[in-house]
C-alpha cells in the first residue's frame, strides 16, 4: 500500500512537472521561428510563416501539442530537434553521461571534503581548527560557482598555458586521461559548492552524536578514538549527511550550467539553455523530464540508503 | 605537470588544422534560412554565391566571374566561372544557380534574404549565363547576390529535397563538410577541386566555447588557433601573444524611437533625444572605445556624414529647446526595451544612455529581457523605444529599403515613410554607377536624421583573434571567415 501510494506520489509529481514546463514554454514570448530566423522574421510573409508553423508543428491547438509530446515521450521517443536535424534522444545521451559524470564527480569530491573538513572542525568544537574548517565552508558557500571557473581558467591558460577544455570534448570510452583532465576543475568547482553544506551538516551531525551515552561506552570500553570516530560516532551521524548529499546531487544536476558554459562541457544544462534560447520545445520539455525522472530516481535512492545506514527506518 | 594530479598535456594541433573558438553553434544547414552569425559564418565556407565581398568591402565576382545591366537596369546577366564543382564531385552551371534562386523566391522555403531579390521576375539558364529580368531598374541586385543567404545548391539536391536537415551540406565552398556535433563542433576539410584552388589549412573546426572569456583562455593556452569574439571588454584583454584582426562592422546600434506611440509622435520630442546624447562619451564608456560615431549608412561606399546631423554633438540647451517646444520643458518619461544577452555592452549602453538623457530631464526607463523575448516584441513594434543591434549591408539599399520605404516589410518596426524616402530609394536603385547613388543615399540619411525618426549611435568592430602564426588573413566587415582559403599556419 506504502508502495504504491509512492508510485503515485512520483507519477503525480512527474505529469505536473510536464504540464507546467510545458505551458511555461508556451507563456514566454517567442516561439521557434522567431528564435531562429531573428528579426529576419520580419521579412517573412504571412504565408512564409504559416508553412514555418507547420513544419515546426507549433501551428497545432494547444492541447494536441501536448497531448501528442508526452504519447511519444511515454513510447520513448523524445521528439525530434528541427535545428539540428537529429532525434532529442541522441542529443541528449551523449549530454546526460557528460552531467551524470559531472556531478557524481563533483559529488564524490564534495562529500569527500565536506566530511573531512566537518570531522577535522568537529574535533574540538571553538578551536582555531574548528574557526579554519567553518572558514572554509562559509568562503565555499560565498564565492559564486562562476567566479570561481573563471578563475581558474584564467589562471590555468594565462600562467601554465594549460586548458584541456579547449581541445575537443573526449567520454571516457574515447580517451580517458583527457576525460579526467576536462573533467577535474569542473568537477572541483561542483565538488566545493556541495562541500559546504555537506561540512556544516557533518559538523553539527557529529556534535550531536559524539555527546551520546553509546559513545561514551565506547570510549570507557577502550576502543581507540580513530575508531570510534569513524565506526561510531560518523556512522550514527549519516542519515542527515545523506540526506544532504542527496539533495545536492540534485541541484548539481541544474547548477552544473554555469560550469558546463564556463568550461565548455557538451552537458544537459547547456543542451537545455540552447534550447530554451531556440525555443525548441520537445527538446526542452524532454530533457527536463528526463531530469525529473532523474532527480525522483535520486530521491527514491536515498530513502534506500537510509534504510541501509539505519535499519530503524521502514 | 600541474598540482601533480594532471597526466599529459595533448598535442597541440598540427599546422595545417585551424580550430576556431565560437560562443555560438551553427544552428541550421540550410544556407537559405541561416540566419545566426555563427551559421552564416560557418556555411560561408562551405557555400559559394554568384558574387563576393572582398578587400575594402569591394564587390567582386564569385562563383560568377563577369555580368552586365542592360541600358535600362531591369536585365542582369552574370557569366559564370567554369571548372566549378559541388563537394559531391558534380559541375556546377547556370541550371543550378537557377534552381538555386527560385528556390530563395519561393515563399514556401522561408528565405532569409528573399524581399532583397524579390523584383525578379523571371530567371533563364543560357549555357553558362545567367539572365535575371527584374520588374525595375535595380543596380544593387548585384550586392544583393553576395553571401550565404544567396548560396548556390545544386539542382539535384534541390529537386530531391536534400537541403537543410540532417542532409550532409553539398557546396562549392573552399571547405567541405565533415560533420556537426550540435553544442559542439563544425568539422570541415578544405575542398581540392575548389576554384582558387585547395585552401593550405586542410582542416577546419569551429568549435564551441560558451563564453568569450574562456575562447581567450584556449587561445592563451594554445588549445584553439582562432577566437571568434564581440565583448570589448575581452578584445581588450588581449595580449601581444596574440594577433589581432579589427575591422569597424556593417552592423549599427541605434536607439529605435516609435515614431507611431507618444512622447515620439512629436519630432521635437525626438530631435531632445537626439541633441541629449553624447555618442562619444557611449562609445568611450559602454564600448570601451572600441566602436566609431555613425549615422543611419554603414556600407563603406555610401556612409553617412556623422557630423551631419543636427547636434552631432551632445547640446543640453538645444535639448531643452527642443523639449519646450513639444510643451515638455518639464521633461519626459519613456521605456526603452533592451535586450540583456543579445550583445555583450547591451546594457552598459542602455545604463549609459539612461544617465545621459536624465541631464535633459529626460528619463529613459528600462524594460530589459532577454533576446527570445526582445525579437518578437520588436517584431511586433511593441516598444516605445528599444536600443538596437541591426544588421548592417555593403549597400544601403538592401540594408535599409525594408525598414523605411512604405511597403518593406520592416516599416512596422521603423516607424516611419514618407514619399520622398520612397522615391530617394527607387532613385537609389535607378543607377549602377556609385556616384550616381550617392546623392539618394545622402538625402535618405539626412532625412532620417533631420527628423531624428531613430538615434543612430555607433559601430562595433568585428574581432578575430588568432595565433600568430596565421598568415594571409583579413577580416571582412561583414564577418565572413572567407579569406581562410588563401591563410597558412606557420
Amino acid at each position: 500500500m506504502r508502495f504504491l501510494s509512492r508510485v503515485a506520489s512520483v507519477l503525480t509529481t512527474l505529469f505536473g512537472i510536464s504540464v507546467f514546463v510545458f505551458i511555461v514554454l508556451r507563456v514566454i514570448p517567442g516561439d521557434t521561428i522567431t528564435s531562429s530566423l531573428g528579426i529576419e522574421t520580419g521579412v517573412l510573409t504571412p504565408e512564409q510563416i504559416q508553412t514555418l508553423r507547420e513544419y515546426y508543428g507549433i501551428d497545432k491547438p494547444l492541447i494536441g501539442q501536448y497531448f501528442s509530446w508526452i504519447t511519444s515521450f511515454l513510447s520513448g521517443d523524445l521528439g525530434f530537434s528541427y535545428s539540428t536535424g537529429a532525434p532529442v534522444w541522441d542529443l541528449t545521451k551523449p549530454a546526460l553521461l557528460v552531467t551524470a559524470q559531472l556531478a557524481l564527480f563533483g559529488t564524490i569530491l564534495g562529500v569527500l571534503m565536506g566530511i573531512s573538513v566537518g570531522m577535522f572542525s568537529a574535533r574540538k568544537p571553538g578551536s582555531a581548527r574548528d574557526f579554519a574548517g567553518q572558514f572554509f565552508g562559509l568562503l565555499a558557500l560565498a564565492v559564486p560557482g562562476f567566479v570561481l571557473s573563471t578563475t581558474i581558467v584564467t589562471v590555468m591558460a594565462n600562467r601554465f598555458q594549460y586548458f584541456p577544455n579547449g581541445y575537443e570534448y573526449m567520454t571516457p570510452f574515447e580517451d580517458l586521461s583527457m576525460n579526467l583532465q576536462q573533467m577535474l576543475f569542473p568537477s572541483l568547482v561542483l565538488g566545493i559548492a556541495v562541500a559546504a553544506p555537506v561540512m556544516r551538516t557533518t559538523r553539527s551531525a557529529l556534535l550531536e552524536t559524539v555527546d551520546k551515552d553509546f559513545i561514551r561506552t565506547a570510549y570507557g570500553k577502550g576502543v581507540k578514538p580513530r575508531i570510534v570516530r569513524l565506526r561510531h560516532i560518523l556512522r550514527n551521524s549519516l542519515i542527515p549527511i545523506v540526506t544532504m548529499t542527496g539533495i545536492q546531487f540534485g541541484y548539481l544536476l541544474g547548477g552544473a550550467v554555469i560550469v558546463e558554459k564556463i568550461f565548455a562541457l557538451p552537458g544537459m544544462g547547456r543542451q537545455i539553455l540552447d534550447a530554451i534560447n531556440k525555443r525548441e520545445y520537445a527538446t526542452v520539455q524532454s530533457s527536463i523530464m528526463v531530469f525529473a525522472v532523474l532527480f525522483v530516481t535520486i530521491n527514491i535512492v536515498t530513502d534506500w540508503v537510509y534504510r541501509k545506514v539505519d535499519p530503524r527506518i521502514k | 605537470m600541474v598540482g601533480g594530479v594532471l597526466v599529459t598535456q595533448p598535442a597541440k594541433a598540427a599546422d595545417s588544422s585551424l580550430v576556431i573558438g565560437s560562443v555560438l553553434d551553427i544552428d541550421k544547414t540550410d544556407p537559405h534560412t541561416a540566419t545566426n552569425f555563427a551559421t552564416v559564418r560557418g556555411l560561408g565556407l562551405v557555400y559559394g554565391s554568384l558574387i563576393e565581398i572582398g578587400a575594402r568591402n569591394a564587390i567582386k565576382g564569385g562563383l560568377a566571374s563577369s555580368w552586365l545591366f542592360s541600358k535600362d537596369g531591369t536585365q542582369l546577366t552574370l557569366n559564370l566561372r567554369e571548372g566549378v564543382k559541388f563537394h559531391d564531385g558534380s559541375t556546377f552551371d547556370a541550371e543550378d544557380a537557377k534552381a538555386s534562386l527560385e528556390r530563395i523566391l519561393d515563399t514556401k522555403t522561408g528565405a532569409a534574404a528573399r524581399a532583397n531579390i524579390a523584383t525578379i521576375t523571371s530567371i533563364t539558364a543560357k549555357g553558362r549565363q545567367l539572365v535575371l529580368k527584374m520588374s525595375i531598374p535595380n543596380a544593387p541586385i548585384l550586392a544583393a547576390l553576395e553571401g550565404v543567404n544567396m548560396a548556390m545548391l545544386s539542382k539535384a539536391d534541390i529537386d530531391a529535397g536534400k537541403i537543410g536537415g540532417a542532409n550532409k551540406p553539398n557546396g562549392t565552398g573552399p571547405y567541405k563538410f565533415v560533420s556537426w556535433e550540435p553544442t559542439q563542433s563544425l568539422k570541415l576539410t578544405a575542398n581540392p577541386d575548389y576554384f582558387m584552388g585547395e585552401p593550405k589549412i586542410k582542416d577546419v573546426t569551429i568549435r564551441v566555447i560558451p563564453t568569450e572569456a574562456s575562447i581567450l583562455s584556449a587561445l592563451n593556452a594554445g588549445t584553439i588557433g582562432m577566437g571568434i569574439i564581440t565583448d570589448p571588454l575581452i578584445a581588450r584583454q588581449v595580449k601581444s601573444n596574440l594577433k589581432m584582426f579589427k575591422t569597424p562592422a556593417l552592423a549599427y546600434y541605434a536607439l529605435q524611437l516609435n515614431n507611431k506611440v507618444a512622447p515620439f509622435t512629436d519630432k521635437n520630442v525626438r530631435l531632445a533625444i537626439q541633441c541629449a546624447i553624447d555618442r562619444e562619451e557611449l562609445v568611450k564608456t559602454a564600448l570601451l572605445g572600441e566602436g566609431q560615431v555613425t549615422g543611419p549608412i554603414t556600407s563603406p561606399a555610401f556612409r553617412s556624414d556623422a557630423n551631419a546631423r543636427p547636434c552631432p554633438k551632445q547640446d543640453l540647451a538645444k535639448a531643452k529647446e527642443y523639449l519646450t517646444a513639444a510643451g515638455k520643458a518639464s521633461g519626459v518619461t519613456f521605456k526603452a526595451l533592451v535586450t540583456s544577452t543579445g550583445w555583450a555592452t547591451s546594457v552598459a549602453m542602455a545604463q549609459n544612455l539612461k544617465a545621459q538623457l536624465a541631464k535633459a530631464n529626460i528619463t529613459m526607463d528600462l524594460d530589459i529581457v532577454e533576446q527570445a523575448t526582445y525579437v518578437p516584441r520588436w517584431l511586433a513594434a511593441d516598444f516605445t523605444a528599444t536600443l538596437a543591434n541591426n544588421g548592417g549591408r555593403i549597400d544601403p539599399d538592401t540594408m535599409y529599403t525594408r525598414y523605411f520605404t512604405s511597403t518593406g516589410n520592416l516599416n512596422k518596426v521603423a516607424s516611419y515613410s514618407s514619399s520622398t524616402l520612397d522615391a530617394n530609394f527607387i532613385k537609389g536603385k535607378a543607377s549602377g554607377k556609385v556616384a550616381d547613388r550617392k546623392s539618394a543615399y545622402t538625402a535618405i540619411s539626412k532625412e532620417l536624421e533631420d527628423n531624428a525618426v531613430w538615434v543612430w549611435l555607433a559601430t562595433p568592430y568585428e574581432y578575430r583573434v588568432a595565433t600568430k602564426k596565421l598568415r594571409g588573413f583579413s577580416a571582412l566587415a561583414n564577418g565572413s571567415l572567407l579569406q581562410l582559403r588563401s591563410a597558412t599556419l606557420g
